[in-house]
C-alpha cells in the first residue's frame, strides 16, 4: 500500500522568524529583514506581507507601501546556524533528509516503517511542534507520495501549513490549482498560458498531447506528468557542495568611479577566495555583475585555463570584465562577484609550482590572521590606494 | 622528366617522407611529394612548413626534371605495382605516366613552382652524433613530453649543448626526464633548442639508417642529416630533416631535480615494472594511482578502485631506512622503466609529498611528482 511518505518542509518567513526568536517583542509587527535605505527586502513578516511588502523588493519602496515597517539588519551567521539546527531536528525523524536550501528541504519517511497515514501525520506534526518549541521557527509541511506534490502542498497554506495529499488523489489535488503552481511555469509562461485559455491545472489536462506539444515543445511530456502529479525523483541526501561562491554590495550612494568599483570587486575576490580555500576547493570562472539605479543589470564572466584557489590569477580579469559589463556611462548601485566551476584540488602534484606554493602558504597565513576579526587585519595593496585617497578627502573636508 | 626505378626502393623512399603533409584546406600542394630527378638519383621531399623531409633514392634517370604528386595515394599505388621495374614519365603539363608490368597509371600532378622549398642551412652551430646513441637518448626522455597544447613550450624535447655536455630534457610539469652525454661543446657552438614533439617522432623513426647524424641549428630552426649507409633498400646519401623549433624559454629544469638523496633503493627493472603493471590493472580513470610502501627489506605496491577491487604486490629489496609510503600515477613509474635498457635502476624517495627519482649510472634522471594520498 502506498503512503504519503515524501515530506516537504518550508520554513515560514525564515530570516524574520530567526530574528523574532531573538526579539520576541516584535512578534505580530510589520517587520522585515533586509538592507537599509538602498537595499532589498530578503524576508518579510506575514503582517508586513499583508501590507504589500514582498521579496525581493527595494527597501525604499517597501517603506513607501508600509511606512511603519520595522527594518531588521541581517545578522551574519544566524540563519545558517538555525537552518542547521532545523535540519538536525528533522534527522531525528528520518536519516533521509535533503537540505535543498537554507529554509526548505525534503524528508523521505519511506524506510521508517510507518504503516498508516495517521501515524505519519502524527509524527510529522510532532516535528512541526518541536521546531516551534525548540527554535521558535514556524514551518509548513506538505505530505504526499512524491516530491513535486509535497512541495506544492507545503506552500499551499502558509504559515504553519500542514497539507496531506492522500495517495491516488494527486491529480485531483492539483487540478483546481492555478497553473503557475507547477514547477517550470513562471509568471511569463503563466500569463501566456492564460492567453491560451489555460488558467488552472485542469485546463492543461483537458488538452490533447498534440496541443501540449505545440504549447511546450520538447518538454510537453514532462509538463503533462507534472500536471498529473507524477514525479519519481528520489530524495537526495548526498551532501551537496557549493556550486558557486558569490558576494554583492549595494552602495550607500551610487558610484561612478571605475577605480573605486574595481577596488570593491577585488576586495570581494579576496574575501571569497578565503572562503574557497577554507572549503578546500578551487574555482575557474569569475563573473562580475553590475546594477544601475533603475535595477537594470548586466553581467560578464570569463574562465581561467585551470582552476585555482589563489586571488592573483583573477585580478587581471576584474577590470576587463567590469568594462564589458558596465557599458552604460552611468553610476552603479550594486556590484557583485561570483565564482563558479568549482572543482576539487587535483591529487596529482605539480612540478613547476613553487611560486604558486609560496603564494598558497602566504594566503594560508593571511587567512589565519584575518579570521580572527571581522575586518581584514592584513590586506592586499590594491585596497590601500583608495583608502588613502578617502582619508585625504576626509582631511580636506575637515 | 623520365626515370626507371626499382619499385621497392621507390616505395621505401616514399615511406620515409609520407608522414609529413600539411592540411589540405590551406595549401593543397602540401599533400604532395616533390619528385626531382637528376643524374643517378631522384629526391623526394615533403613539408608541412613547420617540418620537412627529403630523401634520395638511386634511379636510372633518362631525362632530368621535377613534378609533385599526392604522396599518400602515390605511395599506395607504388606499393601495389605488379612488377619490380617501374618507369616514371612526367610530361611538361605535369601529367605522370607510371608503368609497371601490365599496369599503367596516369596521375595529375602540380608543377614544382608552387612547392615551398626546404630552407638549406649554412654555417649554424653543428654537431655530429652516433645515430644509435641519439635514438637511445631520445627514447629515454621523449615519453615525458607534454601533449597539453596550452603548455606548448613543453610540447617537445629540449636539447641543451652546454659545458661540454649534451642534455636532453622532456617534461609535462608532473614528471621530468633528463639524459646527458659528455661531448665537446665549443663556446661558440653552445646553445639550446626545443625540438617539437612531431619532429622528435619523425627523428626516432629515421634514426637507424646509418652511423652518423649531423645536427645544425640556430634560434629558430634545426636540421638533421641522417646518414643512410646501413640502408639496403635504395636510399643514398642522407635523409635531410628540417624543423622549426618551439620558440620560448624552457623552464629551469635544474631546480626540480632534487639535490639530496634521501632513501635510495636498487631495483630489478623488469621485475618492478611487472609488479607496477599488474597492480595498475585495478586502477580506474578516477583512482589512477599506485601506492608504494617501503619497510625493512620490503617494497609493497597497492592499488585500488572503489568500484572494482584492489591489488597487492610485494618485492624483497635491500632497505633499512624509515618506513615510508608515497603514491604515483602508474604510467609515470612505468614509462621510464620501459624506456630504459639496463637491468638495474635506482629509485630515490623521501616522503609522500616529495618527488620520486629514477636514476641509472648513465647520466639518466627521471623525476616524478606524487599523487596526494587520500
Amino acid at each position: 500500500m502506498s503512503l504519503p511518505t515524501i515530506v516537504h518542509l518550508d520554513a515560514d518567513a525564515f530570516f524574520v522568524s530567526c530574528e523574532l526568536a531573538l526579539k520576541p517583542e516584535l512578534r505580530g509587527t510589520r517587520c522585515a529583514v533586509g538592507g537599509r535605505e538602498r537595499g532589498i527586502i530578503s524576508s518579510a513578516s506575514y503582517e508586513a506581507r499583508a501590507c504589500g511588502v514582498y521579496t525581493p523588493m527595494p527597501t525604499a519602496r517597501a517603506l513607501k507601501v508600509c511606512p511603519d515597517l520595522i527594518m531588521l539588519p541581517h545578522t551574519s551567521g544566524l540563519y545558517g546556524k538555525v537552518s542547521g539546527q532545523m535540519f538536525d531536528l528533522c534527522e531525528t525523524l528520518t536519516p533521509f533528509v535533503q537540505r535543498n536550501s537554507i529554509d526548505e528541504g525534503y524528508l523521505d519517511l519511506g524506510p521508517c516503517g510507518f504503516t498508516t497515514v495517521t501515524e505519519i501525520e502524527a509524527r510529522v506534526r510532532q516535528l512541526q511542534q518541536r521546531l516551534w518549541a525548540d527554535l521558535q521557527v514556524p514551518v509548513s509541511f506538505g505530505l504526499a507520495t512524491n516530491k513535486l506534490v509535497s512541495q506544492i502542498a507545503s506552500k499551499l497554506r502558509k504559515p504553519r501549513g500542514f497539507v496531506t495529499v492522500p495517495p491516488g488523489t494527486e491529480a485531483a489535488f492539483l487540478a483546481p490549482l492555478p497553473v503557475g503552481k507547477l514547477p517550470g511555469v513562471g509568471p511569463k509562461t503563466e500569463a501566456a498560458l492564460e492567453g491560451e485559455g489555460i488558467a488552472f491545472v485542469r485546463d492543461l489536462l483537458a488538452r490533447s498531447d498534440r496541443e501540449l506539444k505545440s504549447l511546450f515543445g520538447a518538454g510537453w511530456e514532462e509538463m503533462r506528468a507534472s500536471a498529473e502529479g507524477r514525479d519519481d525523483r528520489p530524495v537526495d541526501t548526498s551532501d551537496e557542495d557549493a556550486k558557486s561562491y558569490s558576494q554583492q554590495e549595494t552602495f550607500g550612494r551610487d558610484i561612478g568611479d571605475f577605480a573605486e568599483i574595481e577596488r570593491i570587486a577585488k576586495r570581494m575576490v579576496d574575501e571569497l577566495l578565503a572562503k574557497i580555500r577554507e572549503d578546500k576547493k578551487r574555482v575557474r570562472t569569475l563573473t562580475v555583475k553590475v546594477r544601475y539605479p533603475d535595477f537594470t543589470q548586466e553581467s560578464h564572466g570569463r574562465s581561467l585555463e585551470t582552476a585555482t584557489d589563489l586571488e592573483a590569477p583573477f585580478y587581471s580579469l576584474v577590470a576587463p570584465l567590469l568594462r564589458v559589463a558596465w557599458k552604460q556611462r552611468r553610476p552603479l548601485r550594486l556590484v557583485s562577484v561570483r565564482f563558479s566551476s568549482v572543482e576539487e584540488p587535483p591529487a596529482q602534484l605539480e612540478m613547476f609550482a613553487q611560486t604558486e606554493e609560496k603564494r598558497r602558504r602566504l594566503a594560508g597565513v593571511l587567512d589565519q590572521l584575518n579570521s580572527r576579526g571581522r575586518d581584514a587585519v592584513v590586506q592586499h595593496g590594491h585596497q590601500l590606494g583608495t583608502q588613502k585617497a578617502q582619508k585625504n578627502a576626509e582631511e580636506a573636508e575637515g | 622528366m623520365k626515370f626507371k626505378i626499382n619499385r621497392d626502393h621507390f616505395a621505401n623512399g616514399l615511406a620515409q617522407v609520407l608522414n609529413v603533409v600539411g592540411s589540405k584546406a590551406t595549401m593543397p600542394i602540401l599533400s604532395n611529394v616533390l619528385i626531382e630527378a637528376e643524374k643517378d638519383q631522384i629526391s623526394l621531399t615533403t613539408t608541412n612548413l613547420d617540418l620537412g623531409i627529403r630523401c634520395k633514392i638511386k634511379a636510372e634517370v633518362k631525362e632530368t626534371g621535377s613534378v609533385t604528386l599526392p604522396v599518400k595515394r602515390l605511395a599506395t599505388i607504388v606499393r601495389e605495382l605488379p612488377n619490380v621495374d617501374v618507369t616514371f614519365d612526367a610530361s611538361p603539363n605535369h601529367q605522370v605516366k607510371l608503368a609497371s608490368g601490365g599496369s599503367n597509371f596516369r596521375i595529375m600532378g602540380i608543377g614544382k613552382e608552387e612547392f615551398p622549398p626546404l630552407p638549406e642551412f649554412g654555417d649554424e652551430k653543428a654537431y655530429s652524433l652516433e645515430q644509435t646513441e641519439l635514438a637511445g637518448m631520445l627514447k629515454s626522455v621523449s615519453y615525458a613530453q607534454s601533449t597539453d597544447e596550452t603548455r606548448y613550450i613543453l610540447n617537445g624535447v629540449y636539447f641543451n649543448f652546454k659545458d661540454d655536455k649534451l642534455s636532453l630534457v622532456a617534461t609535462d610539469g608532473r614528471r621530468l626526464a633528463l639524459v646527458g652525454k659528455e661531448m665537446e661543446v665549443p663556446a661558440a657552438s653552445a646553445g639550446a633548442i626545443i625540438l617539437p614533439a612531431k619532429t622528435v617522432g619523425e627523428l626516432l623513426r629515421l634514426l637507424d639508417k646509418g652511423e652518423k647524424v649531423k645536427i645544425n641549428f640556430n634560434d629558430r630552426r634545426a636540421a638533421f642529416q641522417i646518414a643512410t649507409d646501413k640502408d639496403s633498400s635504395g636510399l643514398i646519401d642522407s635523409v635531410y630533416l628540417y624543423s622549426k623549433v618551439v620558440e620560448g624559454n624552457y623552464p629551469n629544469y635544474q631546480q626540480v631535480v632534487p639535490k639530496e638523496t634521501h632513501q635510495r633503493i636498487k631495483l630489478e627493472r623488469e621485475l618492478f615494472l611487472q609488479c607496477i603493471h599488474r597492480a595498475a590493472l585495478v586502477c580506474s580513470e578516477k583512482s589512477n594511482s599506485v601506492k608504494i610502501k617501503l619497510t625493512s627489506n620490503l617494497l609493497e605496491i597497492t592499488a585500488q578502485s572503489p568500484d572494482f577491487g584492489e591489488a597487492h604486490e610485494s618485492m624483497a629489496i635491500s632497505y633499512s631506512g624509515p618506513d615510508l609510503q608515497v603514491a604515483f600515477n602508474p604510467a609515470f613509474v612505468m614509462d621510464p622503466l620501459r624506456a630504459l635498457t639496463k637491468d638495474e635502476v635506482f629509485f630515490e624517495l623521501k616522503d609522500e609529498v616529495s618527488p620520486g627519482v629514477f636514476k641509472t649510472l648513465e647520466n639518466f634522471i627521471c623525476v616524478i611528482m606524487p599523487v596526494r594520498l587520500s
